[in-house]
């Protein structure tokens, strides 16, 4: 479906200005501090998943670390920022994403994502564990900015289809893939 | 949408944006425009982000190499007001898999020992989510010991399968049409079968040894599986453990009365000898 809407150029208000500034300074006193506030809102359902069953200690780690990756997506996209990235993400999603920083700097664009929720769904865990694919229906307030200035603003329902693998220590995300419909 | 009614030297209102609800990955894309004068187009989507200004009215051409990565793609025209419209750049043709297979050693003659998954991606890997056939085989020395047809579902298809019952590398494949993609298993003795020793009185003690170790498919039991060897005479119980070596594992004990010596590998056991006092 072709969504098309009309948005009036509003620059930023100098209150949210000054308090993006500020959260600068927050993350650079403490990079973690906000990921443990983010607001991310994960469902995660691990009843269709086969041909292996998510046991209950997966699921746990699966929504912390898909949650802590969104939250770390989010801040690498509204701040251009890489260092949020690093460890949540590997391969092909962390690729793009790291082109994607690259260009909003280069080009003084930025996105924000805020009031997120995943409606995630399970559909495939790999014999051995070693591979979870899921289906994200996402949910959030998408601001594009051009400098200060707004230039997009609304509400979007996004389907993710998103690959995961687990690393030394965390689930990573190797693809995150929005598509039309699942 | 915010018409502009007064006279525009630089942004001219009354623009329009047309993009198409779908594209494929890699290829070049036209975005249709309406209105006048000059406005700024932002295109924002996986791994690009561009501000470019444009004439309202001409076609905006996005090249191949701009929608390389399958997602949402963001498109914002701005003359005054901003008009954005969302497309979805959806993977190209696959091309490849990632086969991921299970695991790199493996007895014998298991039940559904290997596994293996398999994804399938575009020339931009991207995951494609069209159905495609995968043949998963598995081979050995050149013969094909098992092949299975499975459709991929999401984009991924998988499979369960026995090991084969003679040691040895087992190549396991994973093929489409057009692209194949392979890995090697290896396999291994599975436990020790008939474990059978010998012992003989020598001047420090007793010598054991096993006949060569082999599994109940008659392979070689690997170098380095440890045996264990049980004393036990008048003077107590001891024990040894010894790894195989070249086929066979022996020890030396030390006992001087009549010895029953047993020997196991993890829970095989084997015989028992009894040996009498030394003469």
């Amino acid at each position: 479906m072709i969504m098309i809407r009309s948005f009036k150029l509003s620059p930023v208000p100098s209150t949210i200005a000054l308090l993006a500034g500020l959260s600068i300074c927050i993350l650079a006193a403490g990079p973690n501090a906000r990921a443990a506030n983010s607001g991310v809102q994960v469902q995660l359902d691990v009843k269709q998943a086969a041909p292996r069953q998510v046991e209950a200690l997966t699921v746990r780690g699966v929504a912390r670390d898909y949650r802590l990756a969104w939250t770390s997506m989010a801040q690498a996209l509204e701040f251009n920022t890489l260092d949020p990235l690093v460890g949540a993400f590997s391969g092909d999603a962390q690729q793009w994403l790291g082109q994607t920083v690259a260009s909003q700097q280069q080009s003084h664009l930025s996105r924000r994502y805020t009031n997120q929720t995943h409606e995630v769904e399970a559909v495939f865990y790999a014999p051995e564990g070693d591979a979870l694919e899921l289906h994200d229906t996402a949910q959030y307030q998408l601001q594009l900015l051009d400098g200060d200035k707004t230039i997009d603003d609304e509400r979007v329902v996004v389907h993710y289809v998103v690959l995961m693998t687990p690393g030394a220590d965390r689930w990573v995300i190797r693809q995150l893939q929005a598509v039309q419909q699942f | 949408m915010m018409l502009c009614t007064a006279v525009c030297p630089v942004f001219c209102g009354a623009q329009q944006l047309q993009v198409p609800a779908s594209a494929v990955a890699g290829q070049d894309l036209n975005l249709t425009t309406a209105g006048s004068g000059r406005g700024s187009f932002y295109l924002l989507g996986p791994g690009i982000s561009r501000k470019t200004e444009v004439d309202l009215g001409e076609p905006i051409d996005l090249a191949g190499q701009d929608l390389r990565n399958a997602g949402e793609y963001t498109a914002v025209l701005c003359a005054g007001s901003c008009q954005s419209a969302r497309f979805f750049v959806i993977a190209a043709k696959p091309s490849s898999l990632t086969f991921l297979v299970h695991p790199s050693r493996v007895p014998v003659a298991q039940g559904d020992a290997i596994s293996g998954v398999a994804f399938s991606f575009d020339p931009y890997h991207n995951l494609t989510r069209s159905p495609l056939n995968i043949r998963f085989q598995l081979g050995f020395k050149g013969t094909a010991l098992w092949a299975r047809t499975v459709r991929t579902q999401n984009g991924v298809a998988w499979f369960r399968a026995n090991s084969w019952k003679s040691a040895g590398p087992v190549q396991v494949a994973a093929s489409s049409d057009q692209f194949s993609t392979t890995r090697v298993v290896q396999q291994v003795a599975s436990d020790p079968c008939n474990l059978r020793i010998t012992g003989q009185h020598t001047r420090t003690g007793i010598l054991v040894q096993t006949e060569p170790v082999h599994d109940c498919a008659g392979n070689v039991v690997s170098d380095g599986t440890v045996i264990t060897f049980t004393a036990t005479g008048a003077d107590g119980k001891a024990t040894v453990d010894a790894p195989i070596k070249q086929g066979v594992a022996s020890a030396q004990m030390k006992s001087a009365g009549p010895t029953v010596i047993s020997v196991a590998s993890g829970v095989v056991m084997g015989n028992e000898i009894h040996l009498g006092a030394q003469p």
